[in-house]
């Protein structure tokens, strides 16, 4: 089902081809395999277009796991960030790609649905710890593993995509954030142009956990949209508390309760938090291609608490 | 935009002639050593490298093009078979697929770009060619005008066919402003003819679909490989050779900044005892001449006038063309009626405007830039030619735009100024140069009522949101 998804999605909408169809024209036109493989599944069915395409179809795993071996170290810098929610769940994806061409292209941003998708299902069925957030991080080799909702493994997932797009593309990092009662889970993507179902695709995302300290009348769902914005847009490093002290120079800011509201800059993040009540639990920043790659394992990497 | 391969030439060939130099000097101080001379010595043949260096003969039009497709689809080793038929007649300098490959990265105008480019010249035209990897490099090649590409010729291999992501690299060459297309069908030694008439066929069917004219575009199928290796001249070079034909009879040649009606942003205004109103600067295009009707335009202002007279370098000129710095002696005008910022040019020709949708590339930090987001309303000014003007800004599709992005801004101006498509400018925001853009479109006039919006601060702006929603 899902094969024939991603054939479908390949199709060059055609008006009409004229009367003279010839089997490769159709072939093609049917699956979106490349005319190389195309022609092969016809020879070596006597072009029986029925058998051929079964052919194609079994294969399409096979041809995409050769395809993704062979362009295997080829540089991939660009890519999407995929963050979706799903009340006390929510997860962040980052998936990268050779070209930003790719990235803008719908097969490969529903391969990165899917990723999102199935991490958040990850994220679903761990067990609820006692802490008031949870934090998963996981790296290639983990995300790879997952089972995605029609039983392939990621792996398998993306090397189909890789398939059909020829471009190395590889499952980089992803970050589960599992909460308790009474704290809100906002994410947010930019540009956030694109949005495939309830899944939000950008070059950066976050994700922002907060907790309301007092009884009061919130919009929750905007204020954290605005706060995960601020979030992506300022990049600040730590959550910070009192003890910190604001930085001389409000541009160098790193400390997020210092750091100038992106939404009204005449105030700090601090006095929107006390205006509402809100205490910002944790948050999670990706940035496309960003260096992590400094020798610590992600799972290690210590985010504020 | 031969004036960019030039100067990279240069730039080699200078630091070679300085090497020499440098070794030469050494050797005069006294300070011999066995290998400074030997040094010295293998340069010696480079000796008169920059003299040695030709001399750009602007015999042909010039014109860009640029490649497009998909990475394995031999984008690279197409510009490498092209330089090496045109070298077999002398028309380009050889390169091989990684002098192109490797190209080192560009800065221009200080924001960085990853792009290739090479040379060539057919028998009719002489030809800078483009290359980047990614949407982004090209996006940023525009708005610079790096090297605007008039054309572009779309890589497919007969293999693949269409790829998924064929229809981005369409959409870019839109987004551009890439009108022009040319289609070659690569590695066609490993396809058959069928292959090659079904890729040609979906091809065209997408293009069509991409709002190109995809049943009159020239598609030219042949081996990039087989040109490169001298192999199969028939699917090789004289593929090639159809292909760069095609590209000369099908993307047309730009006009040049020459034919176009003249203008001259007024850079100073001067008044001469006894003469009249001298306004100087530079021609940025066409050609004037003595005795011709002119009107100046800006800050709200449009008044006609004749030039009585044409001087640079205090020496009387008949005709001034475009990149000439010269006065201009106009009849019939007050000083105090034409300023810095106003644009003298063909009567018509130009108009004011307040209301622009541009491309601008943001400077990220390290490139000295700002090293937070803005959002939409955000005040900033405008440099463009020799006037300034603050805007505001709107972000019509994003809700921030980041530093190191580039972006659509519609900007509403407080002040009509002479604005065109295809204009570039500078946006400061402070003392900081905050992006630089491009105007891609010019939107209806601003009217009063909505000029007014401009100046007004977030609360005003939001009482006014407030309002319009209840009512």
């Amino acid at each position: 089902m899902l094969l024939k998804m991603f054939a479908r999605s390949l199709h060059i909408h055609s008006p009409c081809w004229g009367a003279e169809k010839s089997l490769l024209a159709t072939l093609r036109k049917k699956t979106g395999y490349t005319f190389t493989n195309c022609k092969k599944a016809l020879e070596l069915h006597q072009n029986d277009l029925i058998q051929a395409e079964k052919w194609l179809n079994q294969q399409a795993q096979a041809l995409g796991w050769s395809k993704a071996t062979k362009l295997e170290g080829r540089q991939t810098t660009q890519g999407l960030v995929a963050v979706t929610v799903n009340n006390s769940d929510a997860a962040i994806v980052e998936v990268n790609c050779e070209t930003d061409f790719v990235a803008r292209n719908k097969t490969f941003q529903e391969m990165v649905e899917i990723a999102a998708q199935t991490c958040l299902h990850f994220a679903e069925q761990q067990p609820h710890a006692t802490k008031p957030l949870t934090k998963i991080s996981l790296d290639s080799t983990q995300l790879c593993r997952l089972q995605t909702t029609n039983g392939k493994t990621l792996s398998d997932q993306l090397a189909l995509t890789i398939g059909s797009l020829g471009e190395n593309a590889i499952l980089r990092r992803a970050m589960c954030f599992k909460a308790d009662k009474g704290i809100h889970l906002s994410v947010y993507a930019h540009p956030s142009g694109t949005q495939q179902n309830s899944v939000l695709l950008g070059r950066l995302g976050g994700l922002v956990a907060m907790r309301q300290k007092i009884d009061k009348e919130v919009d929750m769902e905007n204020l954290g949209k605005n706060l995960c914005q601020h979030v992506v847009g300022m990049d600040p490093k730590k959550i910070g508390t009192s003890d910190d002290e604001p930085s001389p120079n409000s541009d160098d800011e790193t400390c997020l309760i210092y750091q100038e509201y992106i939404v009204d800059d005449s105030i700090t993040v601090n006095e929107v938090l006390d205006e509402n009540g809100i205490e910002i639990v944790d948050f999670k920043r990706f940035e496309c291609g960003e260096n992590t790659s400094d020798g610590v394992p992600l799972s290690n990497v210590e985010t504020c608490q | 935009m031969a004036f960019l391969f030039y100067g990279k030439l240069s730039n080699i060939s200078l630091l070679k002639t300085f090497s020499y130099l440098s070794n030469t000097e050494l050797i005069l101080n006294g300070k011999r050593s066995g290998i400074l001379q030997f040094a010295a010595l293998t340069n010696t043949g480079k000796r008169f490298y920059a003299t040695e260096k030709k001399v750009y003969q602007r015999t042909k039009p010039h014109c860009n093009v640029g490649t497009i497709g998909h990475v394995d689809h031999g984008k690279t080793t197409l510009t490498a078979a092209i330089t090496k038929v045109l070298s077999d007649q002398k028309l380009a300098e050889a390169k091989k697929y990684s002098d192109i490959d490797n190209a080192p990265e560009e800065k221009a105008r200080g924001i960085t770009i990853n792009v290739a480019h090479v040379e060539y010249q057919t028998s009719a035209r002489h030809y800078g060619h483009t290359d980047c990897p990614g949407h982004a490099d090209y996006i940023k090649n525009m708005i610079t005008g790096a090297a605007q590409m008039d054309g572009a010729i779309l890589v497919v291999a007969a293999t693949d066919g269409v790829m998924p992501q064929t229809r981005e690299h369409l959409l870019l060459a839109k987004q551009i402003g890439v009108n022009h297309i040319v289609v070659f069908i690569n590695k066609v030694d490993a396809a058959d003819a069928e292959m090659v008439e079904l890729v040609e066929m979906e091809i065209r069917e997408l293009m069509s679909e991409m709002g190109f004219d995809g049943d009159n575009v020239p598609v030219i199928s042949g081996s990039a490989l087989y040109a490169l290796d001298g192999k199969e001249p028939e699917v090789g070079s004289k593929a090639i050779l159809k292909l760069l034909d095609e590209v000369d009879k099908y993307i047309p040649t730009p006009t040049r900044e020459l034919d176009k009606p003249f203008l001259l942003p007024v850079e100073h205004v001067y008044s001469i005892p006894g003469r009249g109103t001298v306004v100087t600067g530079r021609l940025e295009r066409g050609v004037v001449k003595k005795g011709a009707d002119c009107e100046f335009v800006g800050y709200s202002k449009t008044f006609k006038s004749t030039i009585s007279g044409i001087e640079m370098f205090h020496q009387i000129l008949e005709e001034a063309q475009a990149g000439d710095q010269l006065g201009a002696l106009v009849r019939g005008v007050k000083r105090d009626d034409v300023r810095r910022g106003m644009v003298m040019c063909k009567p018509g020709s130009v108009k004011s405007n307040d209301h622009v949708e541009a491309q601008v590339y943001i400077l990220n930090k390290e490139e000295g830039g700002r090293s937070k987001p803005f959002t939409s309303f955000i005040q900033l000014q405008m440099f463009c030619r020799t006037w300034d003007c603050s805007c505001q800004v709107f972000i019509p599709d994003k809700e921030m735009v980041m530093p190191g992005e580039d972006s659509k801004l519609i900007l509403k101006m407080i002040r009509p100024m002479v604005l065109e498509q295809g204009q570039r400018f500078t946006l400061r925001d402070g003392s900081l140069t905050l992006g630089t853009g491009v105007v891609t479109n010019v939107l209806p006039q601003l009217s009063e009522q909505e000029r007014q919006t401009i100046t007004e601060g977030k609360k005003a702006r939001e009482k006014r949101m407030a309002t319009q929603n209840t009512k």
